[in-house]
């Protein structure tokens, strides 16, 4: 049995996770520690445990889930890995590089496993594009195209001294981790269009990234909080592989019902396909149980954010930026 | 009566012939191609005269229409030689293969004073016309993201010229070009391009490209064209999202009519689907049908020969972005 603490709830996937966690035979959500009080103890009775203090928290748990603003991921996760304890860190890693690498650095002098918050390889069907990628079946890879399109968050995603970036940095992790792990290859250069031109808010809304990487694949990407209320969904994430021997595209929550519900006054499409969240958490819990390393690495979250903060660059000068800048 | 020469007689000249023959006023009276039994084939269709040289066909009194449909790179010699006869002209897509040539050909055509109009068919596609409209009527607000995707084989044909980027420009010049009209109708001028492209450099017969273009009021287009995909693929999409409200058209998710032929002769054999989209009017015998009306007017027809300058200018600095690895900002030095 693993004993997990979840870290503040101020990113919504929280839920998700703590329902999880509950749904799991060999997890045991233990408690929620949360800066906000009022919120944390309403989650604790929402998802049946106890709100604790997060020294309290920490010192008896084995593992921690962090889904904190993207600015306090390194305030939570630092006293965590010091306690011994195996951390699992919402997107994106941090909101800037250098929380990021005190966090790898956290965890790797703790001997502790840090595994980042990807849901989206857990999908089956894109796990079949994983596949077919590793088959070869689709010839040397040319060329790459993604969206993560959402809706406006709102609330502190849209405040840069907790986010670190708007659309641009929530919106472009989950694709391009999925991208590296299927073309198994590293970005080096960014050019990207970045504006805020839908929401009134502070940040960013809105863009379109190019990226280069070292196998010579081009790709692009759209983080777009670009959906309107009305739109029958929160987003997509879908992700176009062209190789010289045929293209494959997936839509990785296609699996859908169209629904029309007067008394809601929309339509709205269900998603029916498998639980991604429960995919990544029961193998984080796998990995903590077995003490085997988790394939979503600090790492890669760091890769991630890399390219993100690529763009901000890139759009702020105009240029084509490389990754190599930014170390 | 107007007399039509066909300049190129190949699917799309033919194609051409057909809209123009179909006007009472309009008939095909001459046809040219390098090929002289395909420009036989089309005269003998419509009763006209073959020819194997187009400036013989171009010296023939009665043709007052010169429809072009030749290989890029001869558009601009033919448009040239055509209005200082006094021919108006209808020239397929794109203009020309350089800024120059297009330069030339728009201006022999105003100083001739004859109607030049350019094939950027797409603006009479219903859906693409429609969707124009709702954005003009304010249907997502003010506009900010735009996505355009034209996905297809590899084109293959006489000479294979569309295999020689410096003949056809590759998928961006050739086919994406749509889009890039399209977008430069929606959004108006475009302030650069920044664009990866496999023209030059990928494997034989597959060429795509990916464009991000930042137009002069700040929308962000993504354009995707694709010469990558299997022989007989062929699909569109177009997504304009702003401020409030979004529009979003799939061409796969149109199809009105479906057919699921068995395979004769062997029942195990998979079948055949073919998809169908039929319209009263054809897109392309719409523009056919405004290059008349503009002519018998004297006015400019709604695509302009600026407007085909433009959309060529913006696919040749996408091109440029895509061999130098860099945004290209326009207008282009000509």
């Amino acid at each position: 049995m693993v004993n997990v603490g979840i870290l503040s709830f101020a990113h919504m996937h929280a839920g998700s996770y703590a329902a999880c966690l509950n749904s799991l035979p060999n997890a045991n959500l233990l408690g929620i520690a949360d800066d906000d009080e009022a919120r944390g103890k309403d989650m604790a009775a929402r998802f049946e445990t106890q709100f604790m203090s997060r020294d309290d928290l920490v010192a008896r748990v084995d593992a921690v889930i962090v889904t904190a603003e993207n600015a306090k991921h390194a305030e939570w996760a630092l006293p965590a890995a010091a306690a011994g304890k195996h951390v699992l860190c919402e997107k994106p890693i941090a909101a800037d590089i250098a929380d990021a690498r005190r966090i790898i650095a956290a965890c790797d002098d703790a001997g502790v496993k840090l595994g980042i918050a990807f849901p989206c390889r857990y999908i089956p069907p894109v796990r079949r594009l994983k596949a077919l990628c590793d088959s070869g079946d689709l010839g040397p890879f040319l060329a790459a195209k993604g969206t993560n399109r959402g809706r406006m968050p709102g609330g502190w995603f849209a405040v840069k001294a907790l986010s670190g970036g708007g659309a641009v940095l929530d919106h472009t992790v989950h694709v391009l981790d999925l991208m590296r792990w299927m073309l198994k290859a590293e970005v080096v250069e960014v050019y990207a269009e970045v504006d805020r031109l839908m929401h009134d808010i502070e940040s960013d809304d809105c863009g379109t990234l190019n990226m280069t990487f070292d196998n010579g694949v081009f790709a692009t990407l759209d983080p777009s909080w670009s959906r309107p209320k009305t739109y029958p969904t929160w987003g997509d994430v879908t992700l176009q592989i062209v190789g010289a021997k045929g293209v494959a595209a997936v839509d990785a929550f296609g699996q859908k019902l169209d629904v029309y519900d007067d008394r809601r006054g929309a339509t709205s499409w269900s998603y029916w396909g498998s639980n991604a969240d429960l995919g990544l958490i029961a193998d984080f819990i796998d990995a903590v149980e077995n003490d085997r390393p988790f394939d979503i690495t600090g790492s890669d979250g760091l890769r991630a954010l890399e390219v993100a903060m690529a763009a901000y660059r890139s759009a702020d000068e105009k240029r084509p930026v490389k990754i190599a800048e930014l170390r | 009566m107007y007399g039509v020469g066909v300049i190129g007689c190949g699917g799309m000249g033919r194609s051409h012939a057909g809209y123009f023959a179909a006007l009472p006023d309009v008939q095909i009276v001459a046809a040219a191609d390098t090929n002289l039994a395909a420009a036989q084939s089309l005269a003998e269709k419509y009763g006209a005269r073959a020819y194997h040289d187009p400036r013989k066909l171009l010296d023939d009194a009665r043709v007052n229409i010169v429809a072009i449909a030749t290989p890029t790179p001869q558009h601009a010699d033919l448009i040239e030689a055509a209005a200082k006869r006094g021919k108006h002209v209808f020239c397929e897509k794109p203009l020309a293969r350089t800024l120059a040539d297009a330069r030339r050909a728009i201006e022999a055509a105003s100083a001739a004073g004859v109607t030049l109009m350019i094939g950027h068919v797409l603006r009479f596609f219903p859906e693409y016309a429609m969707a124009k409209r709702l954005l003009d009527e304010g249907c997502v607000g003010r506009p900010a993201v735009a996505r355009t995707t034209r996905n297809s084989g590899h084109p293959r044909t006489a000479g294979d010229w569309f295999a020689d980027p410096d003949q056809s420009g590759g998928v961006l010049v050739d086919m994406a070009i749509h889009d890039l009209d399209f977008l430069l109708w929606c959004f108006g001028a475009a302030e650069r391009v920044y664009c990866k492209a496999l023209t030059y450099r990928g494997p034989e017969l597959t060429d795509y490209a990916l464009a991000t273009i930042r137009f002069r009021n700040r929308v962000i287009a993504h354009v995707e064209g694709s010469w990558a995909h299997p022989p007989g693929t062929f699909f569109t999409k177009l997504e304009i999202a702003g401020d409030s409200g979004l529009l979003d058209y799939d061409s796969r998710a149109a199809a009105p009519l479906q057919v699921w032929r068995k395979a004769q002769g062997d029942e195990r054999a998979p079948g055949v689907v073919v998809p169908e989209s039929p319209l009263a009017e054809s897109p392309y015998q719409l523009e056919v049908c405004e290059f008349m009306d503009a002519l018998r007017a004297g006015r400019a027809p709604c695509v302009t020969p600026q407007d085909a300058y433009s959309a060529l200018e913006l696919a040749l600095a996408a091109l440029e972005s895509s061999r130098r690895g860099v945004p290209v900002t326009l207008p282009l030095a000509a």
